[in-house]
């Protein structure tokens, strides 16, 4: 079974993260744009920061054999740093354009500010005008209360449910989100968030319809072999197989394929592995007998 | 070059318009008419850049013998069989630019091409550089691409594209060739290298098969073309 982690920030991992993660199974990635765990204070940084998603990581995936896309924007955190925020606002069109972009992400609340509203609201916009879903985060303190704002922003906006992708659900939040017609994701982590036994309890409970899971994994702690031990607990749990591949693959791809440019098999881009494009002296395989696979 | 630019737009135009499907071809076409017109519009040619793959996909573009006997006629006389549709579609908006815009307003443009450019049209800019009028200004774009240790970034300038044994300083030049040594790059792959080997070059290239043995590592091939054939590298 193929497995689909829609919500992980490589740029923070390692290539041992990638080899495991192929070797699980994972096939490919959704890498939304987010914070540093600082704040960042040029709007100059965004661009390479963006520019780097777009390029570097995208290539470092491809040699172990996973297809990286990515989602981009202002994030919640950030949205109210005056230095930046505008800025990057204005950015992004130039950016979300791009092949490999499949939604407009992390957006949504962290601390329920004004210029969070006002970022958020920018930036639903922004994917009405790209033909974007949306990735949104929700927040951690106040989560319930977040993400029924959440849901009533995107009501006045007037954007399309079904393109909207509420992200961190708990048990709490995830009935409130399957009231409408977006999509619901599950951060699996090693202590908060939301764990594999509980995940298991709620598909039991509310079925595999619009339900993804991911490990959101970044340079915390946290686990990028999240969904394939979610998917193996499932299976042991007794959850039916179509149902599991129903999450952890066709989910994902149906609701970003709705941006068009899910590509997952480039004619111009080989899927193969193939690490003799890269040889010692570069800073991916550092001597090593490079891998092909064809 | 003898050609003019508006004679290699027409040329890539065409090349392009012949591989793709109608909605692209028509796309291509409005997208030229509308950039060749009135005064420079920076932001849409930024925008049909980056859109070019959506609508001309990827496939190769594997000229017909006609074509490559075009091609060469209009001073395009390296290989471009390998290029994308969607990249010899942006090569034709650049060469377009090229051709309608003043010289001064082509700079910032091929420079936010690259800058701003994913991988794929990094590549794309890389590959059109030697077709531009001036191309010596470009310069410091094909050195950045050096850098990069995404391998297909630095093959689009290093090899099959005539533009850095032209334009590149000495130092900037034998860095790139050691640096395609060392990632696997068979040297028969970089354009006008015969025209540029130096005792420096062959002095690196010595150094750098001196270190391989100590190391008790393979030395590549190929690597006496650089010497002169003083040296000998080991077969693979």
């Amino acid at each position: 079974m193929k497995l689909f982690d829609p919500h992980i920030h490589m740029t923070s991992r390692t290539t041992l993260d990638y080899e495991a993660m192929a070797g699980a199974g994972i096939a490919a990635v959704v890498e939304p744009s987010f914070w540093m765990g600082q704040p960042r204070t040029h709007v100059g940084t965004f661009e390479d920061y963006f520019a780097s998603l777009l390029g570097w990581e995208r290539f470092r995936a491809s040699q172990f054999g996973i297809r990286h896309f990515c989602t981009l924007s202002l994030n919640p955190k950030e949205a109210n740093s005056a230095r930046i925020a505008q800025g990057v606002i204005e950015l992004l069109p130039r950016y979300l354009s791009k092949d490999g972009v499949v939604a407009v992400g992390e957006i949504g609340y962290d601390d329920m500010t004004s210029e969070e509203d006002k970022y958020f609201a920018a930036q639903l916009e922004l994917a009405i005008r790209f033909e974007l879903p949306v990735l949104i985060h929700t927040p951690h303190r106040d989560k319930k209360r977040g993400t029924e704002r959440s849901l009533a922003l995107i009501r006045d906006v007037g954007f399309p449910e079904e393109r909207a992708l509420i992200d961190h659900n708990t048990e709490e939040t995830l009935p409130l989100v399957l009231e409408t017609a977006c999509w619901a994701g599950h951060s699996i982590y090693p202590f908060t968030k939301m764990d594999e036994p509980r995940m298991v309890a709620l598909v039991k409970r509310y079925g595999s319809d619009r339900i993804l899971v991911n490990s959101a994994a970044d340079w915390g702690v946290s686990d990028p072999l999240k969904v394939p031990k979610t998917a193996a607990l499932m299976r042991e749990s007794g959850i039916a197989d179509a149902d599991i591949e129903k999450i952890v693959w066709r989910n994902p791809v149906a609701f970003f394929g709705q941006s068009g440019r899910l590509d997952l098999d480039p004619a111009g881009d080989s899927p193969a592995i193939d690490q003799t494009q890269l040889w010692e002296g570069n800073s991916v395989l550092r001597g090593q007998q490079p891998v092909v696979k064809r | 070059m003898t050609q003019t630019m508006s004679q290699v737009e027409a040329l890539l135009r065409a090349l392009a318009e012949r591989r793709a499907q109608p909605a692209g071809r028509e796309w291509l076409a409005r997208t030229a008419a509308a950039a060749a017109a009135g005064a420079p519009d920076r932001g849409a040619l930024l925008e049909a850049f980056t859109a070019a793959t959506r609508r001309l996909g990827r496939g190769q573009l594997a000229p017909g013998e006609d074509e490559i006997e075009r091609l060469r006629a209009a001073g395009v006389e390296w290989p471009v069989a390998g290029w994308g549709a969607d990249e010899l579609g942006r090569a034709a908006l650049l060469a377009t630019a090229a051709a309608h815009w003043p010289s001064a307003d082509l700079e910032p443009l091929v420079e936010e091409c690259y800058r701003q450019g994913d991988g794929a049209e990094r590549q794309a800019v890389l590959r059109a550089l030697p077709l531009l009028p001036a191309p010596e200004r470009f310069v410091e774009i094909g050195i950045d691409a050096c850098r990069s240790h995404i391998q297909p970034l630095f093959e689009a300038i290093a090899c099959a594209n005539p533009y850095a044994a032209l334009y590149f300083p000495e130092l900037n030049f034998n860095q790139m060739v050691l640096k395609a040594l060392f990632t696997g790059v068979a040297l028969a792959r970089i354009l006008g290298l015969e025209g540029r080997l130096t005792p420096e070059l062959g002095r690196m290239a010595a150094g750098y098969a001196s270190e391989r043995r100590a190391a008790g590592r393979s030395v590549p091939p190929d690597i006496g073309i650089l010497t002169g054939g003083t040296l000998t590298g080991d077969q693979p």
